[in-house]
């Protein structure tokens, strides 16, 4: 006896607002339908009457993690339609605000793929050292999250000597850190048990069905668009391009974490190899009629931007295809025949994109009804203030117990 | 791994009588035009002959009479645009998921968003636009105007 579930649009399983129907036989997946635009904000036709700037903050909004993906997409297309060549210090800068923004949705990831699997300590970890990456995000552009960069023609904030010697040191410990995760997610018996074999995708069924990133790299196919399509300066870049022939779940997630550690590799080599110069060069306001192709790789896969102009300051038509949409087919594939429990990994693995980030907050003294607004920074520094108190007495224990 | 002027120069020898123009626009940036008839021929050739299986996404223009569709296609080292044109009375396109599998999120798109045709589609239900979305109403076509109407909080000021 068949039954059909209806998993979203709002489901605590789900972090973003989607629609899946599962057509079930008793708890293995017969059939999946998914049904999209529950965030549909109509931001194609609304960049038809936004000038190139003001669209460079609208791409910027389209996805709360990737956030640099899509403006650097977006900045390359108007770029070449301008006919500017950006100034070289600012594409270095560029692309190291890139691979940082890798680093931190991935750790984010695994994070959330330990979660999905009943491995809360994990998420723990990695969302620890996320917040690494996060500051050095923050120290180099002054937000977390709407990093507000990228400009036509290079980068709107320069770097200075003291913070390319923050960004190596947070390196090292970032890179020991993130190859132990590598041992764990890899070796650790109940974690490997829990993934293997969940959420199969064959290689021909991923090609077939025009899936992207990481995902069709974990099936076997050695697709990175900084490789097989260079923008920016990634073809003197030396990285290696990681796959995993699993197909599965933990194919995902190794293939993720050796991404990470490319990532480590790349911005060293930026680092080092920082150029001087300017960070900019100034671009036009009006584009004379053209169109281009912009293909980035954004840590879920491969996001397009086409773009039209046609000779004012506003863009004829920008269409934009972000990676998750590519691989909803693929993920409807992954859930057939799956467990009803596995619906929350499979659909996690693909990463679909989740909007998030506040800054303010409100602190309520108890006992009193008065509120002050703090910083951050403050908050943190009222924090560590509180736990420098030992409030707890602590037993000495001897390790191993 | 070959070129894109080798790419263009079998394309025009293999089946140059039934394209109707080809450009190399930058590096990597090949640009096809063919008819909508000739469309899935194309798209299976370049397929066959060097792996052009990823179908980024489909993007429209409208330019007023006619509407502009390109298939924006990749393989593992570059990428070829193919642009059908269709008369904006009688919008009709093929499907393409006899041959790409993966267009079909694209193509529900097109009909969602242009109101185009898309002829032998496996699955034609809307797929972004609300339950309630009047018939006829297609948002990315030029005319359409949006004016957002005024907000009413039930009980409010």
């Amino acid at each position: 006896m068949e039954f059909t579930v209806p998993i979203g649009p709002q489901h605590p399983a789900l972090k973003e607002p989607i629609s899946l129907r599962m057509t079930l036989e008793g708890e293995v997946i017969k059939g999946v339908d998914i049904k999209l635009g529950y965030n549909h904000r109509g931001m194609e036709k609304l960049a038809e009457d936004r000038s190139y700037i003001q669209n460079l903050y609208l791409t910027e909004r389209i996805c709360g993690i990737c956030s640099f993906s899509h403006t650097t997409c977006f900045a390359q297309g108007v770029e070449t339609l301008m006919e500017i060549e950006p100034a070289r210090r600012g594409l270095f800068i560029r692309t190291l605000v890139c691979e940082l923004e890798r680093v931190h949705s991935h750790l984010l990831w695994l994070g959330v793929a330990g979660h999905e699997a009943g491995f809360d300590t994990f998420f723990m970890y990695t969302w620890r050292d996320r917040e690494i990456v996060m500051d050095l995000l923050e120290m180099i552009s002054g937000n977390r999250v709407h990093y507000a960069m990228n400009t036509f023609g290079g980068v709107r904030r320069d770097i200075d000597e003291l913070q390319r010697k923050k960004i190596a040191d947070s390196l090292d410990t970032l890179t020991k850190r993130t190859e132990y995760y590598l041992k764990i997610g890899s070796s650790e018996p109940t974690f490997v048990a829990r993934l293997a074999g969940v959420g199969p995708l064959p290689k021909q069924m991923a090609l077939d069905l025009c899936a992207v990133g990481p995902t069709l790299r974990a099936s076997g196919v050695p697709s990175d668009i900084r490789r097989d399509d260079p923008y920016g300066i990634y073809a003197e870049i030396p990285f290696e391009v990681c796959t995993s022939d699993l197909c599965d779940v933990l194919g995902r997630v190794v293939v993720r974490i050796n991404e990470v550690l490319q990532s480590y590799k790349i911005i060293d080599w930026l680092v080092k190899n920082l150029p001087d110069g300017p960070v900019k060069v100034k671009a036009p306001r009006k584009v004379k009629p053209n169109e281009a192709v912009s293909r980035y790789e954004a840590p879920r896969g491969e996001n397009i931007h086409y773009i039209k102009s046609n000779g004012s300051d506003k863009p004829e038509r920008l269409k934009v295809r972000a990676p998750t949409l590519a691989n909803y087919p693929a993920t409807v594939e992954m859930l057939k025949g799956q467990f009803i429990a596995d619906i929350p990994l499979v659909f996690a693995a693909i990463d679909p994109c989740i909007c998030c980030a506040e800054r303010m907050v409100e602190l309520r003294d108890q006992g009193s009804e008065q509120t002050r607004i703090v910083s951050f920074a403050d908050l943190r520094r009222l924090a560590a203030q509180y736990y420098s108190v030992d409030r707890l007495q602590h037993k000495e224990v001897e390790w191993p117990l | 791994m070959i070129s894109d002027e080798q790419i263009m120069a079998q394309i025009k020898s293999d089946i140059g009588d039934k394209i109707a123009d080809i450009t190399i626009q930058a590096p990597r940036r090949i640009h096809l035009h063919v008819k909508p008839e000739n469309l899935n021929m194309a798209l299976a050739y370049i397929k066959e002959k060097w792996a052009f299986t990823l179908m980024s996404t489909i993007s429209g223009v409208d330019l007023g009479e006619q509407f502009e569709f390109i298939y924006h296609m990749a393989n593992l080292y570059t990428n070829i645009n193919v642009r059908i044109m269709t008369p904006r009375s009688d919008p009709k396109v093929p499907t393409t998921t006899g041959v790409i599998p993966g267009a079909i999120l694209y193509e529900r798109e097109l009909q969602d968003m242009f109101g185009v045709v898309v002829e032998g589609i496996p699955d034609s239900r809307p797929l972004l636009l609300p339950d309630d979305w009047p018939q006829g109403e297609y948002p990315l076509r030029k005319d359409w105007k949006w004016e957002r109407p005024v907000e009413v909080i039930p009980g409010g000021k």
